[in-house]
C-alpha cells in the first residue's frame, strides 16, 4: 500500500487535531468559503441538528446551474449523483438499497471477523518488534482490510485503491487534472466490478448492493457504481483518520485512559464514542462545516436564513457545545447527547456502526497487546497527511 | 396476525432524524418539528411497514412491540 505524500504547509509544525480550538458555538453568522462564496456557519449543537435534518437544507441545491462554487478544486464528494448528493425521495430509495447492510445488527455480524483483523495485525506489529511505525502496520491496514473482504475485493490490487481513494478526497494535495483522472480510472473500476457480481454474485457487499438494487429497482447503474467507489473511499479514510488521531492523543497525554481501554473492553465503547465526539477529523480548510443549501427561507438560532444560501454546519464546535457537553475529555463519561459526528438527518454517515466497531476493537487490542506503547518522538515532529479533507499522522513512530 | 394492535417507541435521544422511518410507514410515523421522529397513533396495525420501518432506522431508535404484551417484535434480536 502506498500513500503519496503532499508538500506540508510552510510555517512551523501542526498541532494535533485533539488540540485545536473550536469556534464558539453562537449563533449562524456569515463568513465566507476559500472561494469567496458567502457561508452562513452553524455551531451550537441544536441549531447544527437542526441544520442536518430540516429538508428546507439540501445537498443537490449546492450544485444546481444557478448555485455558487463551493470548492476550489471539485473531488468526489462534488459528484452529481451520488447518495450524498441528492435528496428526497430519490435519497430515500436509494439509501434504502443500502441501508440493510450497515444497521447495527448487521455489523454486529462482522465482528468476530473484524476482531480476527486485528488481531492478525497486532501479531504482525509484535513479530516485527520494537519501534515500529502503527500508520504502517495498523491504523491503515486494518480500515483497508475489513473494507476489502466486506467488498469482496481481496483478490484486487490494493495499493491501487488506495491511491484513487486519495485523490476522491484531495483538497489541495492534487490538481484538477489528477483527480479527474484518477476519478476516471475508479469509476472504470466500480463500472467492472458491478458487471461482474451481478455476473457472479458472493456473498460480499458489491453483490447484495446489486442484488437489492436490481430487485427494488431503486438505483441507477451510475448511483450503483459511485455507491461502491464511495465505499471504497469511506473504508478507506476516515477510520483510519480517528484511530491515527486517538492514538496521537492517548499515547501523549492519557496514559491511563490508554490502560483502562486496554484492560475493558467496555471502556473501550466508551473512549470511541468521547474520541469521536472530541477529536474532529480535519481542520476544515476547505470549509467550516458539512455544506448545504437553503430551498427556501428558514430560521436557524434566531437568524434568517434565505432561501438559496450556503450553510456549513459545524459538527466539531457542536460536539464541544458547552449547553450539551462538559468542557475537557472524560473519556469513559456517557456521552448523553449523541455526538454529531456522523451527521445527523438523512444523510447521516452510512458507515458509523462499522467506524466505531473498527475503532472499539482497535483501540482495545492494540491497549490490552501493548501496554506500554508509546510515541518515540513528540507530537511537533509528526509528518501529516496534508492537503486532503482529513488531517492524520502519515507516520507515527511507536515503541515498547 | 396483521390486524394486531402495536405499539411503536421512538427513543428520542438516540434519534438522529433521518427520516427513513417516517418515509417508510407515513401513516405511522412521522418527523416532528424538533426533526426527531414520533409515532402518529397510540397504537397501529401495519406489521409488515413497522418492522421495515424499525430495521431500516439507521441508529436503532425504533422498536415495535405487541400492545398486548409489550413483546418487541422489531428489530428482531
Amino acid at each position: 500500500m502506498t500513500v503519496e505524500q503532499s508538500q506540508a504547509p510552510a510555517g512551523g509544525p501542526l498541532i494535533p487535531l485533539h488540540c485545536l480550538l473550536h469556534a464558539e458555538p453562537g449563533p449562524p453568522r456569515l463568513a465566507a468559503l476559500p472561494t469567496g462564496t458567502p457561508v452562513w456557519v452553524v455551531t451550537r449543537h441544536a441549531d447544527v441538528r437542526q441544520a442536518l435534518t430540516d429538508p428546507r437544507l439540501d445537498r443537490a441545491s449546492l450544485y444546481a446551474p444557478d448555485a455558487p462554487q463551493v470548492t476550489l478544486v471539485p473531488n468526489l464528494l462534488d459528484a452529481p449523483d451520488t447518495l450524498l448528493n441528492i435528496d428526497g425521495p430519490e435519497h430515500q430509495a436509494l439509501r434504502r438499497t443500502v441501508q440493510r447492510a450497515f444497521t447495527p445488527r448487521a455489523i454486529e455480524r462482522w465482528r468476530p471477523w473484524v476482531a480476527s483483523v486485528v488481531e492478525d495485525l497486532l501479531d504482525g506489529v509484535a513479530a516485527a518488534g520494537s519501534p515500529a511505525d502503527v500508520v504502517a502496520t495498523f491504523t491503515r491496514p486494518l480500515p483497508v482490510q475489513v473494507i476489502s473482504r466486506l467488498m469482496g475485493l481481496d483478490n484486487h490490487d490494493l495499493s491501487r485503491l488506495s491511491h484513487w481513494s486519495d485523490h476522491a478526497l484531495s483538497a489541495t494535495a492534487y490538481t484538477a487534472e489528477e483527480i479527474q483522472q484518477a476519478m476516471q480510472e475508479f469509476g472504470a473500476f466500480g463500472y467492472q466490478l458491478v458487471t461482474e457480481r451481478r455476473k457472479a454474485p458472493g456473498d460480499d457487499l458489491v453483490s447484495s448492493l446489486v442484488l437489492a438494487a436490481d430487485e427494488t429497482g431503486g438505483a441507477t447503474e451510475m448511483q450503483l457504481t459511485m455507491l461502491v467507489i464511495g465505499l471504497v473511499v469511506a473504508g478507506h479514510e476516515t477510520t483510519m483518520t480517528t484511530l491515527g488521531n486517538a492514538l496521537v492523543y492517548l499515547l501523549d497525554e492519557n496514559r491511563e485512559g490508554w490502560a483502562r481501554i486496554g484492560a475493558d473492553p467496555a471502556a473501550a465503547v466508551q473512549a470511541t464514542e468521547q474520541a469521536l465526539r472530541t477529536i474532529p477529523l480535519g481542520d476544515r480548510s476547505t470549509a467550516p462545516g458539512l455544506l448545504r443549501r437553503a430551498n427556501a427561507d428558514l430560521e436557524i438560532g434566531g437568524v434568517t436564513i434565505p432561501a438559496g444560501s450556503v450553510v456549513a454546519a459545524d459538527p466539531s464546535s457542536a460536539n464541544h457545545d458547552p449547553a450539551v457537553y462538559p468542557e475537557g475529555i472524560d473519556l469513559f463519561a456517557p456521552l448523553g447527547t449523541p455526538s454529531l459526528t456522523f451527521g445527523a438527518g438523512p444523510h447521516h454517515c452510512l458507515g458509523a456502526w462499522l467506524a466505531r466497531m473498527e475503532l472499539e476493537l482497535g483501540l482495545h487490542g492494540l491497549a490490552r497487546r501493548f501496554p506500554e506503547l508509546r510515541l518515540t518522538e513528540p507530537t511537533d515532529r509528526i509528518t501529516w497527511r496534508t492537503g486532503l479533507l482529513t488531517r492524520s499522522p502519515l507516520t507515527l513512530g511507536v515503541a515498547w | 396476525m396483521s390486524t394486531e394492535e402495536l405499539l411503536v417507541r421512538v427513543d428520542q435521544t438516540r434519534c438522529v432524524g433521518t427520516g427513513q422511518c417516517a418515509r417508510t410507514a407515513p401513516d405511522d410515523l412521522a418527523l416532528g418539528p424538533n426533526g426527531r421522529a414520533y409515532p402518529r397513533n397510540p397504537h397501529a396495525t401495519d406489521r409488515d411497514l413497522l418492522t421495515e420501518a424499525a430495521e431500516l432506522c439507521p441508529v436503532e431508535a425504533l422498536s415495535v412491540h405487541l400492545a398486548a404484551t409489550g413483546e418487541q417484535i422489531a428489530p428482531a434480536d
